[in-house]
């Protein structure tokens, strides 16, 4: 029994492999048995490491000689399991983090009743394949917890996020269906101080609230018809996004406003404060101070020459590259007709309600695409307005859209095309650093590397400082406002955590290094063992030489004075060692490959029809 | 021309002086001859020797087959090596990762070694994440990981990657990564670029996915010198390009330098890493061949003594 089980699985395995290549209806049979090859050979790894502690222990145990090597090896495999597996030292993974958000465990049944949107309509029924066989789709599983249908209404409890109705809405193709989720989200949306704020997850059983609550959110939530167990969750949030968290910052960016903060960010006396967490959005609200590079003119790019100059010797070749990169910026023509192309009239998606109304308007051939009005072009003054941001690094991205939108007509579309142009832009302080790297990556006209002083080092990247040590403390003011949720999601090997440090510091260069002894290795052998005993060994000596040399530029050299275009072209070391891989190689290992392949067929055979059973551990039955 | 001169005239001074004292030479110890190998490796390293390179047909395919994609294209860069052999394949793994960024190509990563993920992250930091911070993670790139099952992962993804891949190497759900979409199996990818250190590795991509969908999978590799004859039987129907070792390796980049470089720039030392790399190989390997002669000396004159006694 205990070797008819084994030589079942193998033949079986085998047989089902086999059937599959040749009958596509059976493919997905070779794909069951490949996964379960893939699921043994993971746990071939658990019982390696079970079998490399057991020999190990064993020799540290007998304490032959050498039994040291093994103590380490102990030693190092324990060390990087353990620091694997627990994830010592390693960062919570950001995705899982819900930065910004303060969370309370919450049961789904504790959601105020009246947080429970309804719409009229039901649940479609939908059905799916599931390996051959016919079952009943059900939703999501994000929603399905949320989503009911009671007497003829679709019910959803708490909150319904945007991917939420997402995967609602790809649940079913059917306009109806998909009509009744967008008023469903339209209707579960908080409102008021609250739009925005609180979510509900189901998946965690947690209610979260966005940034700081003040006391009138809280005092909105509360109003709910709630039990208990929701007010503590309300009181819990309300002191959880109370705490605040200070930054010592010694220089404000140059866009910085204390008046223009986020409502839960103040200034005071060198002193960045922000009260409960702190979002994404409002690092880079604050790590954006930083004025957008502009357009740099000829008479800009003289001065800022002549400031070079003045602190040390700048070549031609690097006024060259300086004046590559100044090139490519922005102009105002360039964002000019990037906004007036926005304003042509795109299509925009269809709602599905609009799609419903047309069908019930009995509409057959159906556009899921709407043409909205033309947008307006630029006009003199909005064009104005854009000549004055180019010059005026003092106006924000986001004034330049008060200007515009003062001097005349601005669509979403414009809007949106004109962050989406200006956003990759580099800072100022960015750019001038690029210059710097650029200035110092350019030779002169005999192949040396040019460089620049300290002086003109710091005067490029002077603002790039500023700009790295303010981001760098915007950073730090994120993540001490942030309260960890879950410690362990955090990758095993994420930069900087001990793992990493052993695979970088260790296993890399130790791995490296025993590769590279080889070279070595194969040098003592080559003067030692390679002889020219016999002609079939000093067939295989000519070979080495021609490979050896063909595969470095002194074969090419050796024979460059044999022209290309010659009748003895052939000749050349470089051709010739081709030829031998091509062909004397290609030959030879074709006629293993051939006879290796007839005998796999021939034992995995055997092996198939239990013929060969040595692979159970003996080869008698 | 003068360093090769020199060379040259030095192979040819060290064999008349085996020639002359092969009874020192005869028990020469190994240690001098690591000693020898050392210098030939640490000189053209310190001294920053580098000879020029041409790309031969094998490298010109490889680079053809990328170049021929179009904009958009999905490509699988299966980095099936580890640190060993970075040496090696490092090189190659870069210009590969700067072509595919050049040519604005979508590129899916996995690995089918344990380690391989951490070189797949070496070459996006080194690469995209330097020059191409633009290349968005899920929508240009994505690092499927590892998975253990060597050729039995192939032979699963052949027809359906999700079965086995259903997370990417940060365990984001395939479903919610954009580029995604679309990718259903090895078969949807315009090309499968593979760079192999040995098994599972090219071989097993040829033969359990370019072989019996020769229709659907193209893949062309970049694998170690040792790897390099065996792959020479799938050329070129199965395998239309093989980058054999850093001399394959230094022949992809000089093509790729040559396209991709804005003229009046140097191009950046990281893409020239196969190129200076050479410098090594190619003293190194004269004195491999200085050795193999002097040995040979010292075993005829040795044959001659016992024949004249």
């Amino acid at each position: 029994m205990k070797r008819l089980v084994p030589y079942w699985i193998a033949a079986v395995a085998g047989f089902v492999l086999i059937v599959s290549h040749f009958i596509p209806d059976s493919q997905g049979w070779g794909e069951v048995a490949a996964i379960w090859f893939d699921i043994l050979q993971a746990i071939a790894f658990i019982l390696g490491g079970g079998n490399l502690i057991k020999i190990h222990l064993k020799k540290a145990s007998d304490r032959p000689a050498g039994w040291g090597y093994s103590v380490v090896v102990l030693v190092s495999f324990l060390t990087v399991l353990s620091v694997g597996l627990l994830k010592v030292g390693v960062p919570p993974a950001p995705i899982q983090e819900y930065y910004g958000e303060s969370f309370a465990p919450l049961p789904l049944a504790s959601i105020p009743a009246s947080q429970v949107f309804t719409v009229p309509g039901s649940i479609p029924e939908k059905v799916s394949f599931l390996r051959f066989r016919q079952v009943r789709a059900k939703v999501h599983a994000s929603v399905r917890a949320q989503l009911r249908e009671e007497g003829g209404q679709i019910t959803f409890r708490g909150w319904m996020r945007g991917n939420q109705r997402t995967q609602l809405l790809g649940y079913k193709e059917q306009l109806a269906w998909q009509c009744n989720i967008e008023n469903l989200f339209d209707a579960s949306q908080a409102k008021d101080e609250l739009a925005g704020r609180i979510q509900y997850y189901v998946d965690h059983s947690v209610l979260s609230f966005k940034g700081h609550m003040n006391e009138e959110q809280r005092d909105a939530l509360l109003a709910f018809d709630g039990d208990a167990s929701w007010e503590a969750a309300v009181n819990e949030l309300y002191d959880k996004s109370q705490a605040t968290t200070d930054v010592r910052v010694d220089e404000v960016p140059p866009l910085f406003d204390p008046d223009a903060l986020p409502a839960n960010v103040s200034y005071d006396a060198g002193t960045l404060s922000v009260r409960g967490p702190m979002n994404a959005g409002q690092r880079g609200q604050l790590v954006g101070l930083f004025p957008t590079a502009r357009p740099v003119d000829g008479s800009a790019r003289t001065a800022l020459l002549d400031e070079l100059r003045a602190l040390g010797p700048v070549e031609t070749e690097q006024v060259a590259a300086f004046d590559r990169l100044l090139d490519g910026l922005w102009s105002v023509e360039s964002l000019t007709h990037v906004l007036d192309e926005a304003a042509k009239a795109q299509e925009e998606d269809k709602t599905a309600c609009e799609m419903l109304d047309e069908q019930v308007a009995g509409v057959t051939d159906i556009d899921p695409q709407k043409m909205p009005g033309d947008g307006r072009t630029l006009n003199r003054a909005q064009v104005a307005a854009l000549g004055r941001f180019a010059e005026d690094e003092s106006l924000t991205i986001g004034g330049l859209v008060a200007m515009l939108r003062e001097a005349g007509d601005l669509s979403g579309a414009q809007e949106r095309a004109l962050r989406r142009f200006l956003g990759p832009v580099p800072t100022a302080g960015t750019l001038r650093k690029s210059l710097c790297f650029a200035m110092m990556k350019v030779d002169d006209f005999e192949g040396r590397r040019l460089t620049l002083n300290e002086g003109q080092h710091d005067l490029l990247l002077a603002d790039y400082r500023a700009q790295a040590a303010w981001r760098h403390a915007m950073r730090g003011l994120m993540r001490r406002a942030h309260t960890v949720k879950f410690p362990w999601s955090g990758e095993y090997n994420a930069q900087g955590a001990p793992f990493w440090w052993l695979y970088e510091y260790m296993f890399k260069p130790l791995q490296a290094t025993i590769f590279a002894m080889l070279a070595f290795y194969v040098a003592s052998a080559a003067f030692r063992a390679f002889r020219a005993k016999n002609i079939e060994a000093i067939l295989l000596l000519s070979t080495a030489f021609i490979i050896l040399l063909g595969r470095t530029f002194a074969g090419v050299w050796m024979t460059s004075w044999i022209a290309d275009d010659s009748a003895f072209a052939g000749l050349k070391v470089e051709n010739l060692s081709m030829y031998i891989m091509q062909v004397f190689n290609t030959a030879g290992n074709r006629a293993i490959m051939i006879g290796i392949a007839l005998g796999i067929t021939s034992t995995s055979l055997k092996v198939l029809l239990g013929v060969d059973r040595s692979y159970l551990g003996s080869a008698q039955e | 021309m003068l360093t090769l001169l020199v060379l040259g005239v030095l192979s040819v001074v060290a064999i008349a002086a085996v020639f002359k004292h092969h009874d020192f030479f005869k028990s020469l110890d190994r240690r001098w001859i690591f000693l020898l190998m050392l210098v030939a490796v640490a000189i053209p390293i310190l001294f920053q020797l580098s000879f020029p390179e041409k790309a031969t047909g094998l490298a010109q395919a490889v680079f053809d087959e990328i170049e021929a994609l179009e904009e958009g294209a999905p490509v699988l860069l299966a980095f099936d090596f580890d640190p060993g052999s970075e040496g090696e394949l490092g090189p190659m793994a870069t210009a590969f990762t700067r072509h595919c960024c050049e040519k604005k190509l979508k590129m899916y990563y996995l690995s089918l070694w344990p380690v391989g993920p951490q070189m797949i992250e070496d070459s996006i930091n080194r690469v995209i994440k330097s020059d191409f911070p633009t290349l968005e993670y899920g929508q240009d790139y994505v690092n499927l990981g590892y998975k253990p099952g060597n050729e039995g992962v192939i032979k699963v993804i052949v027809t359906d990657l999700r079965e086995l891949y259903t997370t990417d190497a940060k365990g984001t759900n395939i479903d919610q990564i954009p580029m995604m979409a679309g990718i259903k199996s090895v078969q949807d990818f315009d090309l499968v670029i593979n760079v192999s250190a040995g098994y599972a590795g090219t071989k097993e991509w040829v033969q359990y996915a370019a072989t019996p969908y020769k229709e659907q999978i193209r893949i062309v590799a970049g694998c170690t010198g040792v790897q390099a004859p065996l792959l020479y039987p799938y050329i070129p129907e199965q395998l239309p390009g093989l980058l054999g070792a850093i001399k394959g390796a230094a022949e992809y980049e000089k093509l790729v330098v040559d396209m991709y470089t804005p003229e009046g720039e140097t191009p950046d030392p990281k893409y020239l890493e196969g190129i200076r790399r050479m410098g090594p190989q190619l003293v190194a390997h004269v004195l491999m061949i200085v050795l193999i002669i002097a040995g040979n000396i010292i075993f005829f004159v040795e044959k001659k003594r016992e024949a004249q006694r």
